[in-house]
């Protein structure tokens, strides 16, 4: 299924580059409003320097997107409800972040990320820990957001149409009902949940490149 | 209008992140004072206590930073 998932991303790409007009196509004006709010989210948040990360971050959220959406087609697979996929594109980003963050800073990159800017000197007892706390949280939170919306989209689909078939014609219409107005809000969480994790990877690896 | 600048997209986002960030520094901070208590200091309960303070006031802060990097 993954590879299903690329090969479509790879061929809705082609597809849209293939013909170079000046005047866009359908499909063309499509990739280029894509390319458009990818380059409006990294400039947001990372500044003008982080445009050298386009080609990662805007792969990572064409093949969330498409995972997502694909995965609505009923009998397909959807990817990303298993944490194992989202946990390594979480600990993967995070793990880049840190990466940047040493290299760009060298040393001074672990008392940057771990005390925020002017703390107090009582307080850095307390403060150390909490930091160290939210910088583990944040792999955790970005794989666990991504998984349990998918899933739980899934199974609410899945209690609704089981309950449509067992309700019959008698009752069956108004599970019936309940799952396509769903249908609509899962199509716009596959979108808002691939944007949150592009908009949370620019971030970390904004706060690794501008360190305060 | 670049959906990165619509306002109903962009509140969307932030409030689902919101809400799992609570969550996760809670768990991360419960279970780091666990490790504490079962594997460093076998002090059963104070680990999982302090821990789940900590997590508490990481989550509300994180969110509360959260909200205010929004609010411009």
């Amino acid at each position: 299924m993954m590879w299903v998932v690329v090969g479509v991303a790879s061929l809705f790409l082609l597809k849209a580059g293939a013909a170079k007009s000046l005047v866009p196509s359908k499909i063309q004006s499509m990739a280029e409003l894509l390319v458009e709010f990818i380059q409006g989210i990294i400039q947001d948040t990372m500044g003008p320097s982080g445009m050298r990360y386009f080609p990662l971050i805007s792969s990572l959220f064409l093949f969330i997107l498409f995972c997502n959406l694909l995965g609505l087609i009923p009998g397909t697979y959807t990817v990303t409800s298993q944490i194992i996929v989202t946990g390594v594109f979480a600990i993967g980003v995070y793990g880049l972040s840190l990466v940047m963050g040493f290299k760009l800073h060298g040393a001074k990159f672990l008392p940057g990320i771990l005390i925020p800017p002017g703390t107090p000197g009582w307080l850095l007892p307390l403060m150390i820990p909490i930091e160290i706390i939210s910088q583990i949280a944040r792999p955790i939170s970005l794989a666990v957001r991504l998984f349990a919306n998918m899933t739980a989209g899934h199974v609410i689909l899945g209690v609704l149409v089981g309950l449509t078939i067992t309700g019959g014609l008698l009752i069956g219409w108004l599970p019936f009902s309940f799952t396509i107005v769903l249908y609509g809000l899962e199509v716009g969480i596959a979108f808002i949940q691939a944007y949150i994790f592009t908009v949370l990877t620019c971030v970390y690896m904004g706060d690794a490149i501008h360190l305060h | 209008m670049a959906p990165s600048q619509d306002p109903v997209f962009a509140g969307l986002g932030q409030a689902m992140r919101v809400g799992t960030d609570l969550l996760a520094a809670l768990i991360v901070g419960g279970f780091i004072g666990w490790l504490v208590d079962s594997y460093v200091l076998d002090s059963t309960p104070w680990g999982v206590a302090v821990g789940l303070v900590l997590g508490l006031i990481t989550g509300i802060r994180n969110a509360y930073r959260a909200a205010q990097r929004w609010q411009t």
